[in-house]
């Protein structure tokens, strides 16, 4: 159990005749965090939903813990399991409490009994910080703590890898500290994550490495310090300048 | 395209209801016998005739050209030029016959319809036009000999006809001996009783004995079989009670047509001798 | 118009009767519709072609057909082109079945594909297949949708229910057609008819509104 936690190996993606992904490739190892930046429609959000197969990639490769989902005939619902992601628009589900947003995949994926996923649950939206509001509707809590219960939902599932796909940008300003409080403890307790974000302060501080991710190519990747600091690329020192 | 098959409806339930003058469906008028005459006569008056076409070989629409045909259009035709007359033609449901006459959307009623006591209590009926009965036609198969053995079976009939009638008098007499009831499937023509015999679902239907022998003579491989008849029964035309006048000219009509031997004419047309 | 409201007295029951043919035929039908129509949705929304096509086909064939034409085809023609005896109670029941499923099928098709794409992103990112995404959280969220629609389709069945008197179904708008023809008094007889109608379709309108006004409310987030 020692290889990367996720490999992808030559992603293209078209949409039609558009190449959204031109070719990309990196490993991201067990209890890393890797943030992705880079300017909107440069194809950060692609590469998230192409890696647990909500896109099918036009062709190459991604390994999960060494399991390949890109094959034919690849058991995709359960890698999934393993992969835990969370949405910019949260997409929780608006018919169900917050704690059953949270139960609802284990009991059905997993057959986990009702007890024992509502203890789960109970405890996961405490370590968000939502111990009150188990039995409110989504419609009823704000978004800073919808996008924390999706958070939590995601963790029900006890993935070894947790996507984020832009999980602040839908959020009041007063609101993106509460759920980055949250991914930072993550990344503390040693989960491995990818993360797209606009949040530089927080990449600076969580992420182990960045990566810079332009017209489907990525143009650089490095420590924090490096990228932030002594940008190589022309591009990202652009981009850098403007969202700095 | 089922709110419009429902609007039919409605407009149909609307007839029925308050019997109002109905102006959305205006049925092919049938040709004016008078026609041939040269000199055409000024105002004539028309006289509205109803007829549920469905019931060869007393009418029914011809399928090339739509017009309406038979022995009661032929008769009803004849009458009105006798009585000077024109008369327009109406082909509508055999259910709203009555009610139309009623509601004066129609004057006279000619479709095969039998002179009851029931009916009469609402409208007039003209001397008898024809003599009939009704009939049980039966799949061969079933082994029907009689009124007897319809004893709990599965008989079609169309809605508010004699051949209803016959079978609720005949369920009253079983009711007394202790016996299976009919099961009286009522239809809204007297084609659709007759399929459901063909189909199966009914063992027999009971209708007018020329209809009957109409049937088997257009569809000679049909497997049915026709009883003797079981009641005697005469045809008429309705007309409302307080059109005397018109009641008056009906039936003179009729005798001067009897009496020139037209309508024995008409009659071996369609019935033979 | 001579309005003899005795005849009322005495075709009553007789009414009432066909009514509560009626009543059973709809609910009866709308049932049947109901899971014919939903497993049609599904069918239709399917990336493959061999369920797609075929509930395309019977929406398009049974929406496009007069319902009186369908009850004829099958009562009368089925049993004529397969030599079997017709049942007119069963074929009553299908032929309403199907002609309604062909409706609901559009209802739910509407409703499924008004659940935003998120949902089942989020569902098949925790690991359900797409049966259990549909399953758990799709539905739920198109049924409170389509429960209006679905509540307006019950009375449409309601008064369509009325078309299977051609083949000798004795529901009340067929024994309405009996009595007024039996009595020669129809004022009092189709007003009887229609009040009854009335009577079981008006709880139904009320509560398709109160659960429109319900739904409303429902949906207005209050958070953000």
């Amino acid at each position: 159990m020692n290889g990367p936690m996720l490999v992808v190996k030559d992603l293209h993606k078209y949409f039609g005749r558009l190449e959204v992904l031109k070719g990309v490739s990196f490993e991201v190892a067990r209890q890393e965090v890797v943030v992705i930046i880079g300017p909107s429609g440069g194809g950060k959000s692609t590469l998230l939903r192409c890696i647990n197969r909500l896109e099918e990639p036009t062709s190459g490769q991604v390994y999960i813990d060494g399991q390949c989902i890109t094959e034919r005939h690849a058991p995709v619902c359960q890698i999934r399991r393993q992969v835990g992601m969370v949405f910019q628009l949260f997409n929780l589900f608006p018919h169900l409490t917050a704690l059953e947003n949270v139960t609802l995949a284990p009991m059905k994926v997993l057959g986990m009994p009702r007890g024992e996923a509502e203890e789960l649950g109970r405890q996961l939206l405490a370590k968000v910080g939502l111990a009150a509001k188990v039995n409110n509707l989504p419609a009823q809590l704000s978004g800073g703590q919808q996008q924390r219960v999706a958070i939590a939902r995601a963790l029900a599932m006890r993935p070894k890898l947790m996507l984020f796909d832009e999980p602040t940008s839908a959020l009041d300003p007063e609101m993106i500290g509460e759920v980055l409080a949250v991914m930072k403890d993550l990344a503390r307790e040693g989960m491995t994550m990818l993360v797209v974000s606009h949040e530089m302060g927080f990449a600076r501080e969580v992420a182990d490495r960045i990566m810079f991710l332009e017209h489907g190519v990525i143009l650089e990747e490095g420590p924090p310090e490096q990228v932030f600091g002594s940008p190589r690329h022309e591009r990202t020192r652009s981009f850098l300048s403007k969202v700095l | 395209m089922r709110k419009a098959v429902a609007l039919l409806l409605a407009v149909g339930l609307l007839l029925a209801l308050a019997g109002c003058a109905q102006k959305a469906e205006q049925p092919a008028p049938a040709p004016a016998p008078a026609a041939q005459q040269p000199p055409p006569e000024p105002e004539r008056p028309v006289v509205k005739v109803g007829t549920e076409a469905a019931y060869p070989p007393f009418e029914w629409v011809d399928e090339k050209t739509g017009e309406l045909k038979g022995f009661d259009m032929d008769l009803i035709r004849a009458i009105a030029e006798e009585a000077g007359f024109k008369a327009d033609i109406r082909n509508m449901a055999w259910d709203g016959l009555i009610p139309a006459l009623l509601a004066k959307e129609i004057d006279i009623i000619i479709s095969g319809m039998t002179i009851t006591d029931e009916r009469a209590l609402a409208v007039t009926f003209s001397d008898p036009y024809f003599k009939s009965g009704q009939v049980i036609m039966s799949h061969k198969d079933a082994g029907i000999k009689g009124p007897d053995d319809l004893a709990g079976k599965n008989v079609s009939v169309q809605v508010n006809t004699t051949g209803q009638y016959a079978m609720e008098k005949l369920n009253e007499k079983f009711k007394g001996e202790g016996k299976k009831l009919v099961n009286i499937k009522k239809f809204k023509s007297t084609p659709d009783a007759i399929n459901e015999v063909k189909v199966g679902g009914a063992v027999a239907c009971v209708i007018d004995l020329p209809v009957a022998a109409e049937h088997m003579k257009a569809n000679p491989g049909d497997p049915f079989v026709i009883g003797e008849p079981i009641n005697v029964e005469y045809l008429g035309m309705a007309m409302r009670k307080e059109d005397t006048e018109l009641h008056a000219k009906v039936n003179r009509a009729l005798a001067a047509l009897k009496a020139s031997g037209k309508y024995d004419e008409l009659y071996a047309q369609y019935f033979g001798k | 118009m001579s309005l003899d409201w005795q005849v009322v007295e005495r075709y009553f029951p007789f009414l009432v009767g066909g009514a509560w043919l009626t009543l059973r035929l709809t609910v009866v039908t709308t049932a049947l519709g109901t899971i014919i129509g939903l497993f049609a949705a599904i069918a239709r929304l399917s990336r493959f072609k061999i369920f797609s096509w075929p509930a395309a086909a019977y929406v398009d064939f049974f929406r496009g057909t007069p319902l009186l034409a369908q009850i004829m085809l099958i009562h009368f023609g089925l049993p004529q082109l397969f030599g079997y005896k017709p049942n007119m109670v069963v074929d009553a029941i299908a032929a309403l079945s199907i002609n309604c499923g062909a409706y609901v099928t559009e209802i739910f098709r509407a409703g499924i594909q008004s659940i935003e794409r998120g949902q089942t992103e989020a569902a098949l990112s925790l690991g359900m297949t797409p049966a259990q995404a549909m399953r758990y959280v799709i539905l739920p969220q198109a049924f409170r949708r389509v429960l209006p629609p679905l509540g307006n389709e019950f009375i449409a069945m309601l008064k369509d229910s009325s078309m299977v008197s051609i083949i000798s179904m004795e529901e009340l708008l067929f024994r309405g057609m009996i009595s007024a023809g039996r009595s020669f008094r129809p004022f009092p007889i189709w007003i009887t008819v229609s009040l009854l109608y009335l009577a079981m379709t008006l709880p139904f309108t009320r509560l398709v509104s109160w659960m429109e006004i319900k739904l409303k409310r429902e949906h207005r987030p209050e958070g953000r």
